[in-house]
């Protein structure tokens, strides 16, 4: 009896051990095999055709294995935060623009220059400028999967049936009421959904003039007057109010296929380049649109638009295979036959020679963000540095919560409201240093 | 054995015996006890030291005394926003949905036939309704386009914004919470079946109606049942997060911005676990102190009856 309870308990504990032994197990590794992890967020179709690419080049390298994790955006980044904690970050990780500087203050990506020098990283195809945006303080930190660029794109049929003409490639925010306006006014649709408080178009206005949202040392506001972006607003609330734009109570679907100029309920909408491929393909083939930059604050120097690598690749800090990990990222983003696979999913291929291989593969709705990147290659402004720590807060907790949500909704003023941005700027920046 | 030292033995070999007992006891709540432990006890702990820290989930978390506490109370209008909100929600969602579990529950004690099935059906949408499937469908009912503005369109009646207009919104998501009657109900139809029939029948020969019988034998028996279910309902109602989280987002005007979501704004978008771990601990606090009131409130309308008996006898 009692050597029976003994063998239970002795099981028992054997089986818990074993359990734990392999929860915190790695998973096994092929012997004789380099193991590289990959992490990625993105759409079943990113998945799908990068998964694709990974298979390709371990057929290719026998002795490379690679595990892959994929998740959506905010999934993604939860995840990789507590990797991040846990000091188990994947050897290969995607980032984005705007969280390239936050990690690499955090001390967690590996400077890829070495790679780059000793040609494991093959930049010579690929334009200078668009290597630029993985570079901070002088350290290659990511590799640039593609180029992007805002635009607004227009519904040519509606602005035929208006008799309105396509404005200028330069054409200002005032271009824009007046065009807004005479749309609303021939066809009684919305001119543009809600989709304009974005703080992008913040950042845009300033950039227009030269300036940046934040200055140098990244303490506080870069920008001089805070009138531009006031007169945006009033802008935007005197087209809110003779109905040309959806009010905050009609606010449409952020969703960019059900968007309503998919459905013909507006004749322009603001996206990024990329994702014109799923807003035409929701639309159907026999719509007509045509791609034109952002509007231009009044006063403008330059160009609203900057050409911003959609996503990078960067090695992490604690890889062992860093290596291996530079020769897996030169495969993805230089060999013309893993991008006939991904074929410009992540924006446009930033190596000339990958862009040309696959132009004549894409179908005409790719060609032409394409011909809108070529477009406004030579004038696009230069591209600003990543967002300090504590953007996310200083955009959700003020600029949506304090100012935007506020002013679309009629409690107050722009004169009263922008200020405010300017006054928690750097309490906000201090915070989150 | 022994048999000589069969007087110094016994005790001995129990105190053995019951050490090994214990033993036994640990080991087999060892399960329980290296959850508790690993994902409870050493989490709070930590929680309470990144309370006064400044946290990015990454770099070594920093000593920073109470400042979290004090942005939080003097320089946080979101802050206030969500507490409102929580509270506003918690207020409207908790009584309503036990009113109507209590109904359910009054009905399914009245008809005996299919109760098991009816007991059932009702009981499903608490299992599905927190889940984030019916809040991505709550979100295409009360959309601009949705299935809620066709229908008033049939009848002639203007479309509204119900999750963008700042005086709906909330009360769409609590509409969706009344969803959840389900466990409350089970309990009450519990506490109803518990009630002695010969009460009933005694006050039916003295003449009291059905309405009397309900308020003086029914609900007076059922406070001890309705308190319970308040105290859980309410700790439940300020954990809120879900409905929120998927179809709002917060929006508009902070109106839906419930603790949790504000919480998991802090922490999990903007990096701040600091800030965030000091919110849990102030919610910790509100639920506590809400609970307290609660139990101090029931020595004015709870009705226990063994302590009924005490006055009675003294």
């Amino acid at each position: 009896m009692k050597k029976g309870i003994l063998v239970l308990v002795g099981l028992f504990v054997l089986l818990i051990g074993l359990g734990v032994f392999f929860a915190f197990r790695k998973p096994a590794a092929i012997p004789g095999k380099t193991v590289l992890t990959f992490a990625w967020w993105g759409s079943q179709t990113r998945h799908d055709r990068t998964i694709k690419v990974i298979e390709m080049y371990e057929a290719a390298h026998p002795e490379i294995d690679i595990q892959y994790d994929y998740a959506g955006n905010e999934v993604y980044w939860a995840k990789m935060i507590v990797q991040a904690a846990a000091n188990n970050l994947p050897d290969i990780m995607q980032q984005d623009y705007a969280t390239l500087g936050t990690s690499d203050s955090k001390g967690l990506l590996l400077d890829l220059s070495p790679y780059v020098k000793d040609s494991t990283l093959d930049f010579s195809e690929t334009p200078e400028a668009f290597i630029q945006g993985g570079i901070i303080n002088g350290r290659l930190l990511g590799v640039n999967l593609g180029n992007n660029s805002q635009t607004f794109v227009l519904d040519i049929d509606a602005f035929e049936k208006a008799g309105v003409p396509l404005p200028a490639s330069d054409w200002t925010w005032k271009d824009y009421e007046t065009t807004c306006m005479n749309i609303h006014k021939t066809l009684n649709i919305w001119c543009m959904d809600s989709n304009l408080g974005d703080e992008q178009i913040w950042s845009s206005i300033y950039l227009s003039l030269g300036e940046w949202i934040y200055n140098a040392d990244q303490t506080g506001p870069g920008y001089t007057s805070d009138q531009p972006f006031i007169d945006f607003l009033n802008m935007q609330m005197r087209l809110q109010k003779a109905g040309a734009i959806p009010g905050p109570n009609e606010e449409t679907e952020d969703n960019v296929e059900a968007g309503p100029i998919v459905s013909g309920k507006s004749a322009m909408t603001y996206i990024w380049s990329n994702q014109l491929i799923a807003l035409w393909g929701a639309a159907g083939e026999t719509r007509n649109f045509i791609m034109v930059p952002l509007p231009r604050a009044e006063g403008a120097v330059q160009s609203a638009n900057y050409i911003k690598p959609s996503q990078f690749l960067s090695v992490t800090s604690g890889s062992k295979h860093p290596r291996e990990a530079a020769e897996f990222i030169n495969f993805f983003v230089n060999s013309p036959e893993a991008n006939a696979i991904l074929l410009g999913e992540r924006g446009i291929p930033a190596s000339s020679t990958v862009r040309e291989a696959i132009r004549a593969m894409v179908d005409k709705i790719q060609q032409a963000s394409f011909d809108f990147l070529d477009m406004i290659e030579s004038t696009a402004a230069p591209i600003n540095p990543p967002e300090p720590p504590g953007h996310s807060d200083l955009i959700d907790n003020v600029y949506w919560a304090q100012v935007l949500e506020p002013f679309y909704y009629e409690k107050d003023s722009a004169e009263n409201l922008v200020p405010l941005l300017r006054e928690k700027m750097p309490v906000i920046l201090e915070e989150n240093k | 054995m022994n048999r000589s030292s069969v007087p110094a033995l016994p005790l001995k070999k129990r105190r053995k015996n019951r050490r090994q007992d214990n033993l036994v006891g640990y080991v087999f709540l060892s399960p329980w006890l290296i959850g508790f432990f690993a994902f409870t006890i050493i989490p709070m702990i930590t929680s309470l030291y990144l309370a006064f820290t400044k946290y990015d989930g990454v770099r070594e978390p920093e000593w920073i005394g109470i400042a979290n506490f004090v942005k939080m109370f003097t320089d946080d209008p979101r802050y206030f926003k969500s507490v409102q909100a929580t509270l506003c929600y918690t207020f409207f969602a908790v009584p309503l949905r036990l009113v109507i579990a209590l109904l359910l529950a009054f009905i399914l004690n009245n008809h005996r036939r299919g109760t098991t099935i009816y007991r059932t059906i009702f009981y499903i949408p608490s299992i599905v309704g927190g889940s984030i499937g019916v809040a991505v469908m709550w979100k295409e009912i009360f959309g601009n386009d949705g299935l809620m503005n066709f229908v008033l369109a049939g009848f002639g009646i203007p479309p509204a914004a119900w999750l963008s207009d700042p005086r709906t919104a909330i009360w769409t998501l609590i509409l969706l919470s009344l969803w959840q009657f389900g466990s409350p109900m089970l309990i009450f139809l519990a506490g109803l079946k518990n009630i002695p029939q010969e009460l009933y029948e005694a006050a039916e020969i003295d003449g009291a109606d059905g309405f009397a019988r309900l308020t003086r034998i029914t609900i007076p028996l059922l406070t001890p049942v309705i308190f319970f279910n308040l105290v859980m309902q309410l700790i439940g109602g300020f954990m809120v997060f879900t409905q929120a989280f998927v179809i709002t987002g917060g929006a508009p005007l902070d109106t839906t911005l419930f603790y949790n979501l504000y919480l998991y704004i802090r922490g999990f978008r903007n990096f701040q676990m600091g800030y965030a771990s000091a919110m849990a601990w102030i919610l910790l606090l509100i639920v506590a102190i809400a609970t307290a009131l609660t139990f101090k409130s029931s020595n004015y309308w709870v009705f226990y009856e063994d302590r009924e008996k005490d006055r009675g006898q003294a």
